[in-house]
């Protein structure tokens, strides 16, 4: 552990073990929910969140202040908190880690959101391969009603509010928080465009505000420190707070690093993380999670914040940094992903439904040794198509198979010329695992081992 | 008025338009899968994309899913709409199995159309097609998910629009499949409709299916002769038998879309049993010479014993041509005025339900779906009027309150009170819920004092009527005497067939009901008898039941009724598919329906089954049907009168409400006539007292209750094996019956058997029976006599 970076969120990190509420306590825990409920009122935080700048973690980096603010004032009846723990982007790995970290520093966070927007309720929405992190928050959120932190008259005071632990059916589109609704409403999870925003009508058609766990990890922080030590903890010029960094693939030290915003990705990889793997030479990154491009050699001094990473045509995503080698095939290694996006669609617009499956084809054919020159061609026209889908599945989707094609050509086209896999690799099956053996009713025809036709 | 620029040409539309709506206004057809005007955007396809190359958005963005605003530049043809549309096309035809020549909807289909519109011309897709299995929907869906291409319309016409949860997608990504979670029929009495919206041949007309290409039918606007509510169909005609029926689309009463009943009742039009050549004393003889007897036995009548002496009955399901024909013809020889309704106090009462319209009362079914408070009345609208259910249900949706007060118990996608009470405590129901919502409670307690169950209920219902900015009343004609006199109050009557409004615009104020005729048969009074396209086995039992002692009784019809089957002289009429006519719906709006084919036997019926012989030179077999209309001016001009050219005109020229309309130039969506408001001398029915017994109320079924669906085989097919009655559980335990026990049910002189149901949700006192031939002449108070254990 670096001594000289500022550790906010993994301030009590324990090896294999969550702190308790003591511990948090111990390390003026509890306090900023203290010097708040009852003694600032609602907006005063929204203000200190407003000018913390905090922007969303969760992907968008939208500022979170401002979709509070979103909730209309003049609103009678419930409104509610949902925390977004669904995280199942590939390579992202933080809030499992931040759960098992301090649980009670999310547990003050959600209460301190809930507080300035005025709600009631709140629902952990987790997904279900964190049953253990679902079944932890669910102890400590009873240790936490204990102690008057939650639940009835929160510290004595007329402030009432609880959280209930929802564990999702599991779906990747579920992490989108109109869909995230509509799952805890028991409907389909089809991300709604258009039509009032959550903040306005949400969960139950009420106001919702739906927040990434680690975005609501930072409110403590932000208001027992105030939002200008918020900001000071930032490297870079526009970015504010620390960020937690999930750090995969062929590096010497993978894990989950607690770094300020505006760290360079060359700190994080060969500093932080250690460099790369013994024996392995640095190709490319996937810097923000799956649904970010490639990110070539030149840009590694890039800064990890929003701005610049947009500036430079990179995503920040979730700074879920998935590292690549020389000996990794980077057309396997999409295809790996698109496999992955184009079981997650949830099949409500063309582009994503038919448009996934039908890049993984090609690149599946392409990396197989398959391929021709035309279906470069054709994923090329595809990409575009993609862009311009219902939500930002599609789009995240398109963007590993754009850098692939933007940095990566020699590679693709050496698999058309050598008509196999550079790298060895066998090739991939062109019908996909099999859906399973368990007797079909109605669907999709029931496909035999190895034979699935989708 | 946002002012846009679609394509270099400028539109202005109200504000609110999307703009593939404005382009449409233009003629402007961007291509489009999810988008339907009834069901608004999904954004799902992709398919309408189009680029916005000036203004508040900029971009590709969808059409479906912009609101047209100022300033707007939208080009359809931009390079990039056009090459996404063909990708996006690409991608939908990648799975498609391309099998549109044995596809139901090849050549209709929008699918077909807009692979062309995207210039999709070669599949470069390498890959292999993905396949479903398919489920069996019921008799009326097919399915075949492989032509699927995901638009999802189906879903949200099922579960959005009409409310109903057993079809949907499931599983996600390409593997979403829409279907049930079990094969079996859909629940949704809409669920037609689905052949309909489909885009591609996914959900198809199953019983329509194999028996025609489009392109090869003859179609012709028509009517819906199944309920009172004057939907607007398409019909689909091939070989002279009806293919299929559409839903044709008409804003003001049914929008898109249709019921199943009125969708799947045709066919009667073909049935082998169809009666379709004159008959004189039992015998087949020419047309000719059967019109010749009518008359001559009709004029000998009136010779001998009077003009009185013959009496004329109109049917419920005639056009009005057909109506006014009988009204002059026995205007003109001085007989009887036509009867068409049980008794003159139904008459009136339907009269009076017409005349309450006046042009501020009267709402449309579409305007219904627009109220924003329902008081349903007398009426189980699932299955009166099948259609009036989707208009409340999009009422309810909107946020409507819906109150139904009617004896049987009522089902209905939405959520709403019931209120089941008797059908003689409907006027104080009516009342009570019109009031004062202060006096509500006082009065509820003092006009239904035996019921407190239903006094919160209708205190909420008085104060959601009484707050509501457009709260609507629907009524079955008996309340029209009881009418509050409230502008704001819309109005919209239910009427128990397609030709009651029709009959109570032209039948002269003197008409008798049938149960006079029945006592002037009796007493000798009348000695012949006239009846055009109506059962009386089935309207007037007990007149039925003295045909025998009729010196003359001419029949004309296109069913095989026992009437026909006691007619002296029989003339067979055209169906609503070979004449055509005009139809006034349940809310007086006068509608025409354009013949769709000639009157001839089916082909099917012609070649027994095989190639139909080639004869060049005869003429069509069975053509001697014809509209009924026809025959009676025939009848007319045999009595030597002087027949107007138009009988419709000539009897609608002498009523004030009608007069000046002309019904071969009506607007598409119908024409409701100004009526001048109900007569203060109304009076309302008499009461029924009801200690003495039970309380018959007659009950429709979705298929076969009404008189033309009763002779459709596929209509007939769906019928219950047993008719079901029901009681309440409280009546039944009174009298000794259990649920699901076999009973007999006294029906004049003979036991008709039945199977009773148990119910809660229903009124007390009451008998709930189905209505079918059998159960008519049921007395209107069932005596303690009259249900007993088989």
């Amino acid at each position: 552990m670096q001594i000289d970076i500022p550790q906010v969120l993994f301030k009590n990190r324990h090896l294999g073990r969550p702190a308790s509420i003591d511990e948090y306590r111990a390390g003026g825990g509890y306090e900023a929910l203290a010097a708040t409920i009852g003694r600032r009122t609602p907006a005063e935080v929204l203000q200190l969140v407003l000018d913390a700048d905090l922007r969303g973690r969760g992907g968008a980096g939208f500022p979170a202040g401002r979709k509070w603010q979103g909730v209309p004032v003049d609103h009678v009846g419930p409104r509610y908190v949902v925390i977004n723990t669904d995280e199942m982007e590939p390579g992202t790995f933080k809030d499992r880690i931040l759960v098992n970290v301090d649980p009670h520093l999310v547990i003050e966070g959600i209460v301190l959101c809930a507080y300035s927007i005025g709600a009631s309720e709140g629902v952990f929405f987790i997904r279900p391969s964190y049953e253990g992190d679902a079944l932890l928050i669910e102890q400590e959120c009873r240790v936490a009603r204990e102690n008057g932190y939650l639940g009835q008259n929160i510290l004595g005071t007329d402030f009432s509010f609880d959280v209930h632990v929802h564990r999702s059916a599991g779906r990747y589109i579920c992490g989108e928080a109109s869909a995230q609704i509509k799952a805890i409403s028991g409907l389909r999870p089809n991300p709604r465009k258009g039509g009032p925003r959550t903040a306005v009508k949400g969960l139950w058609d009420c106001p919702t505000i739906v927040n990434n766990l680690e975005t609501l990890a930072n409110l403590p922080g932000i208001v027992r420190n105030g939002p200008q030590w918020f900001k000071s903890l930032a490297r870079s010029a526009t970015g504010s707070g620390t960020k937690l960094y999930s750090v995969s693939g062929q590096v010497a030290r993978p894990g989950c690093y607690e770094l300020p915003i505006g760290v360079t990705i060359r700190d994080i990889i060969f500093e932080h993380a250690g460099g790369m793997a013994p024996g392995k030479t640095f190709k490319t990154v996937i810097p923000g999670g799956a649904s970010t491009p490639y990110l070539p050699e030149s840009l590694l001094d890039l800064e990890m914040d929003f701005d610049p990473m947009r500036a430079a045509g990179q995503r920040f995503g979730t700074a879920s940094l998935m590292v690549f080698d020389q000996d990794t095939c980077l057309v396997g290694a999409t295809l790996s992903l698109i496999e992955f996006f184009a079981r997650e669609s949830c099949g409500w617009c063309t582009p994503c439904r038919e448009g996934i499956p039908y890049i993984r084809e090609l690149l599946r054919r392409i990396e197989g040794g398959e391929g021709t020159e035309e279906h470069i061609q054709m994923i090329a026209d595809m990409l575009p198509v993609l862009d311009v889908a219902y939500c930002a599945f599609a789009p995240g989707a398109a963007e590993p198979v754009r850098g692939l094609l933007t940095h990566f050509m020699d590679e693709v086209r050496a698999h058309i010329t050598e008509k196999r896999c550079p790298f060895g690799n066998p090739p991939p099956s062109l019908r996909g695992k099999a859906c399973g053996t368990r007797p079909i009713q109605f669907g999709p025809t029931p496909c035999p081992e190895d034979q699935c036709p989708i | 008025m946002p002012d846009l620029i679609i394509d270099g040409r400028a539109i202005s539309v109200p504000k609110g338009t999307m703009v593939i709506e404005a382009a449409e206004r233009l003629g402007i057809m961007i291509p489009r899968f999810c988008w339907h005007k009834a069901l608004g955007a999904a954004g799902a396809c992709r398919m309408c994309a189009v680029k916005f190359v000036a203004g508040p958005v900029k971009g590709l963005e969808m059409s479906c899913m912009t609101l047209a605003a100022d300033g707007m530049v939208v080009e359809t043809f931009h390079p990039e709409a056009v090459a996404f549309r063909r990708s996006i096309i690409e991608l939908l035809m990648v799975n498609h199995p391309h099998d549109c020549p044995v596809c139901d909807e090849g050549g209709h289909c929008l699918l077909q159309d807009e692979t062309i519109s995207g210039n999709h011309v070669q599949r470069r897709f390498p890959g292999r097609k993905r396949t479903y299995l398919d489920q069996d929907l019921g008799p009326f869906v097919q399915h075949e998910m492989n032509r699927c291409i995901h638009c999802y319309r189906c879903a949200r016409f099922y579960q959005d629009y009409c409310g109903y949860r057993d079809f949907g997608p499931m599983q996600n990504a390409n593997r979403v499949y829409f279907g049930r979670f079990e094969d079996g029929p859909l629940e949704n009495p809409f669920a037609g409709n689905l052949a309909d919206l489909c885009p591609t041949g996914t959900l198809t007309d199953k019983p329509a299916r194999y028996t025609s290409r489009r392109w090869d039918c003859e179609r012709a606007p028509s009517v819906c002769l199944h309920c009172s509510l004057g939907c607007n169909v398409t019909v689909l005609s091939r070989y002279r038998r009806v293919a299929r029926i559409e839903a044709r689309d008409n804003e003001a009463v049914n929008g898109s879309f249709i019921c199943d009943r009125g969708r799947f009742s045709a066919g009667y039009e073909a049935i082998p049993e169809r009666p379709r050549a004159g008959l004189a004393d039992g015998r087949p003889v020419p047309v000719t010479e059967a019109v010749a007897a009518a008359v001559s036995r009709l004029a000998a009548l009136a010779e001998s014993h009077g003009p009185g002496s013959i009496a004329v009955v109109g049917g419920l399901r005639s056009s009005l041509e057909t109506q006014a024909a009988l009204v002059a013809l026995a205007g003109a020889a001085g007989w009887r005025a036509p009867a068409f309704f049980g008794s003159r106090q139904e008459q009136a009462a339907t009269k009076a339900a017409l005349a309450a319209l006046t042009p501020a009362r009267a709402r449309s079914l579409a305007e219904l779906g627009q109220a924003d408070a329902v008081l349903v009345l007398g009426v189980s609208p699932l299955y009166d009027a099948p259609m009036l259910a989707l208009a409340l249900r999009q009422a309810s949706r909107a946020g409507a309150k819906i109150i139904v007060a009617d004896p049987r118990p009522v089902a209905l996608p939405l959520p709403f009170s019931h209120l089941p009470v008797a059908p003689r405590q409907l006027p104080a129901v009516l009342a009570v819920a019109t009031g004062q919502p202060d006096q509500a409670a006082a009065e509820a307690q003092k006009r239904l004092p035996f019921s407190p169950e239903l006094w919160p209920v209708l205190e909420d219902a008085a104060r959601a009527l009484a707050a509501a900015r457009r709260p609507a009343l629907v009524f079955a004609p008996g309340l029209a005497a009881s009418l509050p006199d409230d502008d704001r109050l819309g109005l919209f009557p239910v009427l128990p067939a397609a030709g009651s409004a029709g009959a109570a615009l032209l039948a002269p104020d003197d008409a008798p009901g049938l149960d006079e005729l029945a006592a002037g048969v009796a007493a000798g009074r009348i000695r012949g008898l006239l009846v055009a396209e109506a059962d009386l086995f089935t309207a007037a039992p007990e007149l039925a039941a003295l045909l025998g002692s009729l010196d003359a009784l001419v029949v004309l019809d296109h069913l095989p009724t026992p009437t026909v089957a006691a007619a002296k002289v029989f003339l067979p009429t055209a169906t609503i598919f070979e004449a055509g006519g005009t139809l006034a719906a349940s809310d007086g709006r006068l509608q025409t329906a354009a013949p769709v084919q000639p009157p001839g036997d089916p082909v099917v019926r012609d070649g027994r089954g095989s190639h139909p012989p080639r004869a060049y030179d005869r003429e069509l077999p069975g053509t001697d049907p014809a509209p009924a209309a026809f025959w009676l001016g025939e009848i007319s001009q045999g009595l030597g009168q002087k027949a107007p050219r138009s009988p419709l005109a000539a009897v609608m020229a002498g009523l004030p409400a009608l007069a000046g309309i002309d019904c071969s130039r009506l607007p598409d969506a119908g024409l409701r006539p100004a009526f001048a408001g109900p007569r203060p001398d109304t009076a309302p029915p008499a009461p029924l007292v009801a200690e003495a017994g039970l309380a018959v109320v007659y009950d429709e079924a979705l298929f076969a209750t009404d008189d033309p669906g009763r002779y459709a085989p596929l209509a007939l097919a769906q019928t219950a094996a047993s008719p079901v009655i029901l009681l309440h559980a409280d009546d039944a335990a009174s009298l000794g019956l259990a649920d699901a026990m076999a009973v007999a049910v006294g029906c004049g002189d003979r036991f008709v058997p039945a199977v009773v149901r148990l119910s809660r949700a229903m009124a007390r006192g009451v008998l709930v029976v189905p209505r079918l031939p059998e159960f008519a002449g049921l007395p209107p108070i069932l005596g303690p006599c009259g249900l007993r254990r088989r």
